[in-house]
């Protein structure tokens, strides 16, 4: 029996950050989506079924892993949505063929090899529409992810559940006499080679902490739980609240709030983060701040591939895609979406809610900047300080991203232009 | 068909616009980097203001490969033929 994790038709809605990766390797908690399903279901061998263009580069992180490879799947299967947070479930793998159902999505699919033979094509998401109608269906009450803000909404959850499954406990690194955990130390995993420097607060009273080896945690950090501290990072005298999950490999400082930030991403001066979502290698300069509470405390709107949709939460952050870089004193207003490999000199002004991929933001206004090549120069030095090479495999995908894209972007620069000349 | 004298009017009053000079410092020699200023983002402006003003498309690494005001003379008025004929 295998494990299929495939993302539904629905990835749009994660963008930017599944411009460049599959929906379920967005992180939740101290792991992401599809370590959660896939620790879940350990005795079955994995497969997954992403959009074509990201097979060469999420082959090259699963390993032997099938990616996209249909003939593969000839056995019985358990189908899982990767958008499935998939805690705390009673979920088995065994069991008869039938459909899980939320609200009309597949949360699930239990086949047998017989029906996998008799209807899979070339498509995977035509042989799930086809098992739809003819198996039997059964209405589940698990969680099905739709935003990136309902990542950010159940991130505590997951931390306090990826702590759970995580089984270890105590303070096993380096820890300063003059730090302290403040609650339970039953709450909280100091890896054995992770370093709390002098002045450190700990604080597990409201839920988990988890630090990774290699992290350090500097004097004057404030870390309350649920917490996730992940691999190589370091906290420079942050206020990290609860909710949080960074790294690995970030250096994060300021004010964090509920937050998730994918790793090899800074924010390492101060300003606040909340209720946000960051991708991998973005660097937010000094005092870059976001809202993310309204002044009439009203629910915040979003709006994504230009549709506006209500969040129905108060408390929304912004959304920042992978690579992009801003400058000092950038302000996010609540709910906003940032893309992808772009770079924003903010001023002193709060931002549009929306920012297109790949492009300048610079004076209040759109630009496409200064090409491609560019953004992926820049891209490649960033990387090389940390010595993760660009690979070939990457540039295309980016490339393929950067057309993906075109049209958002053409549209905010058209608007601009018209503004340079007239004012 | 625009003139390459067209051409060069409106690009000098562009760039009068974005680099806020007077036209008398605008030469077809001129570089617009090393003698009338331009910043790099306002090399990006003034590729942006050039395309809202003669309503083209161009490469951004190609535009801003044009130094000279009289460069942006040629390559322009090759743009408008490629897009407009």
């Amino acid at each position: 029996m295998k494990l299929v994790i495939y993302e539904d038709s629905t990835y749009e809605n994660f963008y930017p950050f599944s411009l460049v990766r599959p929906v379920f390797e967005l992180r939740c908690g101290a792991t992401s989506l599809s370590e959660k399903l896939r620790r879940n279901f350990p005795s079955l061998d994995v497969a997954y079924s992403t959009r074509s263009y990201l097979t060469d580069t999420f082959q090259a992180k699963v390993g032997s892993a099938q990616v996209n490879n249909l003939p593969a799947l000839d056995d019985d299967l358990f189908i899982a949505n990767g958008r499935w947070l998939c805690i705390n479930t009673q979920i088995t793998a065994e069991g008869p063929e039938e459909v899980g159902v939320k609200e009309g999505s597949i949360v699930y699919v239990r086949v047998q090899q017989e029906t996998v033979r008799k209807y899979l094509g070339q498509d995977l998401n035509e042989f799930l529409n086809t098992v739809l109608e003819v198996l039997p269906k059964k209405a589940v009450e698990e969680e099905l992810v739709s935003y990136c803000w309902d990542i950010v909404h159940h991130n505590s959850d997951a931390l306090v559940a990826d702590f759970q499954f995580l089984g270890q406990a105590g303070v096993h690194g380096k820890m300063h006499e003059l730090s302290c955990v403040y609650g339970e130390e039953s709450q909280v995993f100091v890896a054995s080679e992770a370093v709390i420097q002098p002045m450190v607060v700990l604080d597990s009273t409201e839920g988990p902490i988890i630090i990774e080896d290699g992290a350090t945690i500097f004097p004057h950090s404030r870390i309350e739980g649920p917490c996730f501290i992940g691999q190589d990072t370091q906290i420079v005298g942050g206020k990290i609240r609860e909710g949080c999950s960074i790294g690995p490999v970030c250096r994060v400082g300021g004010e964090v709030e509920e937050s998730i930030i994918h790793g090899y991403s800074n924010k390492y001066h101060d300003g606040f983060l909340g209720h946000a979502y960051v991708g991998e290698w973005v660097n937010l300069g000094a005092i870059t701040t976001n809202s993310d509470l309204k002044n009439d405390y009203s629910t915040v709107e979003v709006k994504l591939n230009g549709q506006l949709i209500d969040t129905n939460d108060t408390k929304v952050g912004s959304f920042i895609g992978d690579h992009t870089k801003t400058s000092i004193g950038t302000l996010f207003n609540t709910g906003s979406i940032v893309g992808m490999m772009t770079n924003i000199l903010g001023g002193s002004e709060i931002l549009p809610k929306t920012i297109p991929s790949f492009c300048l933001f610079a004076n209040g206004k759109t630009f496409k900047g200064f090409g491609l090549r560019k953004f992926l120069q820049t891209a490649e030095t960033a990387m090389g300080r940390r010595k993760v090479p660009l690979t070939e495999a990457e540039r295309q995908m980016l490339t393929y991203a950067y057309e993906l894209t075109k049209d958002e972007r053409q549209e905010a620069v058209k608007k601009s232009r018209r503004q340079i000349l007239s004012n | 068909m625009l003139s390459n004298e067209e051409i060069r009017d409106r690009i000098i009053n562009v760039t009068t616009m974005i680099l806020n000079i007077d036209s008398s410092q605008i030469k077809n020699d001129s570089d617009f980097a090393s003698d009338l200023g331009a910043e790099s983002l306002q090399s990006v402006e003034l590729v942006a203001g050039f395309e809202e003003e003669f309503e083209i498309e161009m490469d951004e690494e190609e535009a801003l490969s044009v130094s000279s005001v009289g460069e942006a003379v040629e390559y322009i008025a090759k743009v408008v033929a490629d897009q407009h004929g």
